[in-house]
């Protein structure tokens, strides 16, 4: 067992009453990699997802993080431990301003949650942090817009930036280009790559474009039907037959 | 050598918290003065309302203190509904604690002021901590309905006849007598009406104050999107119980005054009518505005009053009536409809300037 496993799970497994979401999934990500989970639709990838952040519990199998059991942690532990998620829909405080979404996020990393009868403006300290993670995506010149006023793209980017604000060190990223005009995706992949060598961080990726899986991953797994079909570097996944067979051969055939 | 010495830490603060406060300074000012107004107006002298004098200003101070409780109670409900996003149907036994809990303890105990005070706060967080048991169980219409249930026991409880000797059961409690001279409403109006004014007041910036906090900030986050606020690592079950908690004392406290105000305790006051009270309140003053709450509270009252005073008997459907037309034409009441729309009036204002050659 090396040490730089950053997450594994062990046989994890989740039904829906007769349907099995997520099949018996031992995957071990190594840390400082950036891993891609590709699929077809109804592969069981965001399930496998919500297994992994908390948000729905396993029927059977474990989960580790840095070696620590993380199987049954309450949701809101996960950020602490240093595990950021985004989601495929986009997720967000719709009526708060940009700033406010990013701020709340770094305030919940600081000891202040309770301080019941001061100005949050006393705290400077988060909106700076604030601050500095709206330049990172690329958001500073809409700070005090509401997150629903923004196009589309720039949700996305917002997103990004909710889960950077803790400064993770596993960023679980559940296609984070869906729904992006196509000359958007370079330019938020370029970020999501910069993130990860920068900042040494480990990156898990669900995504549909393979053209982008493909450049960017270290490791690919492909699941099919709730389970592991094949797990290498992108080069021998695009070698792999079966594979071809079941997910690439179905979409361009 | 003293004043040369630039202002203090504390003194830029409290000047800062003074602009901040301006407006609701000047409406504590006016609310102060209105009685002597009044009074004026009615040729009695200003006079008359230091010294307790039967007419119009002593009567309208009454309907006020009744508004600034309803008030207190309606805020009370805007924090947890209209700030936190927690639907509770179970807020009117919030209010109804604190009103039977002095009534009884007054009456039947014999305790002064001080005691009675202590424990309406004490019951106050004791039924939140109650709320906060099924909090992280059942959400939304869930948890009004589970709400909805804590409070029909209690009612049933105030309403049964074996707890007739203290609460009065059906007929509810009757003859309470306020053990201080000092606070009674008969005698003591006009320092009643102060007590009760600067009461509210303190309410209502304490809660200015909870909201702009971070505390507050997660609060507000909860009610936005629940699931996103636990995934950026808050346990969002403290932050909807510490808005809980605040509430719940806010509105004994609403409960404490309206016993002390008028020695009667209706049981209506624990049925589910009352909890619609606060929601209509809100409604129309603006869910999650705080100051609507107030609005909402002098509306709600001075309809019912004034409207059964003219109409009798056709006072419901009246009020009714005002209630569908201002859910028609001021959709997110009256305070919020004029932040969403401050800007179009300003506009509107401007161009009718403009058009009757008063601006440029």
């Amino acid at each position: 067992m090396a040490d730089d496993i950053i997450l594994e799970t062990r046989n994890l497994r989740r039904e829906f009453g007769a349907l099995v979401a997520v099949n018996n999934v031992s995957v071990r990500v190594k840390a400082g990699s950036f891993h891609s989970i590709i699929g077809p639709n109804g592969a069981g990838k965001t399930t496998f997802f919500n297994l992994l952040s908390g948000t729905l519990k396993p029927t059977a199998g474990q989960v580790f993080f840095k070696g620590k059991e993380i199987t049954h942690l309450p949701v809101h532990r996960a950020v602490h431990l240093g595990i950021g998620r985004s989601f495929q829909i986009t997720n967000l405080f719709p009526n708060l301003t940009v700033m406010e979404n990013i701020r709340l996020a770094c305030q919940a990393m600081g000891r202040d949650n309770f301080r019941l009868f001061r100005s949050h403006r006393a705290f400077r300290q988060y909106e700076e942090r604030a601050w500095e993670i709206m330049g990172k995506v690329g958001l500073q010149d809409k700070a005090l817009m509401l997150a629903r006023a923004l196009p589309h793209g720039d949700q996305r980017k917002l997103e990004l930036g909710m889960i950077l604000a803790p400064d993770p060190q596993l960023l679980l990223l559940d296609e984070p280009t869906a729904g992006m005009a196509s000359e958007q995706v370079p330019e938020l992949i370029a970020l999501i790559r910069e993130i990860q060598t920068s900042g040494k961080k480990t990156i898990i990726l669900v995504e549909h474009n393979m053209n982008v899986v493909m450049r960017v991953s270290d490791t690919i797994t492909v699941m099919h039907y709730g389970e592991v079909l094949a797990e290498g570097t992108p080069a021998e996944i695009s070698a792999n037959e079966t594979v071809q067979k079941a997910y690439l051969g179905a979409l361009y055939e | 050598m003293q004043s040369t010495i630039p202002p203090t830490e504390t003194g830029r603060e409290a000047l800062r918290l003074f602009k901040e406060n301006r407006g609701p300074l000047a409406m504590l000012l006016a609310l102060i003065l209105f009685p002597f107004f009044v009074a004026l107006l009615d040729g009695q002298g200003p006079t008359a309302v230091l010294n307790n004098e039967i007419g119009n200003a002593r009567f309208l101070q009454g309907l006020l203190i009744e508004i600034f409780i309803l008030a207190i109670y309606a805020l009370s409900y805007d924090l947890i509904l209209g700030i936190t996003g927690l639907l509770s149907f179970g807020h009117a036994m919030f209010f109804a604690v604190g009103a039977y809990l002095t009534g009884i303890a007054f009456k039947s105990f014999g305790w002064g002021v001080g005691p009675t005070l202590a424990a309406v706060i004490v019951a106050g967080i004791v039924q939140a901590l109650l709320f906060g048991l099924v909090l992280p169980r059942v959400k939304g219409i869930t948890f009004a309905l589970v709400t909805l249930g804590f409070a029909s026991v209690f009612e049933i409880i105030v309403k049964s006849n074996e707890m007739v000797a203290y609460t009065g059961a059906d007929v509810g409690l009757q003859g309470v007598v306020v053990p201080a001279a000092w606070l009674n409403t008969s005698n003591e109006r006009f320092r009643l009406y102060l007590i009760v004014l600067f009461f509210t007041f303190f309410v209502y910036l304490v809660y200015r104050r909870f909201v702009d906090s971070p505390t507050g900030r997660v609060c507000i986050a909860t009610r936005e999107n629940e699931g996103r606020a636990q995934m950026l690592g808050y346990n969002t079950f403290y932050f909807k119980l510490t808005a809980l908690i605040l509430s719940s004392i806010t509105a004994a406290m609403a409960g404490f005054f309206h016993t002390v105000h008028q020695p009667i305790v209706s049981p209506a006051v624990a049925g589910l009518g009352w909890t619609v009270a606060a929601l209509l309140m809100i409604l129309m003053g603006g869910i999650g505005t705080l100051s609507g709450a107030l609005v909402g509270a002098a509306i709600f009252r001075l309809l019912q009053f004034y409207l059964e005073r003219w109409f009798g008997g056709n006072a419901t459907f009246l009020i009714g009536l005002v209630y569908v037309l201002l859910v028609m034409f001021v959709p997110y009441g009256v305070v919020g409809t004029w932040q969403a729309r401050r800007l179009d009036i300003q506009r509107g204002r401007e161009r009718l300037l403009r058009l009757l050659h008063l601006r440029p």
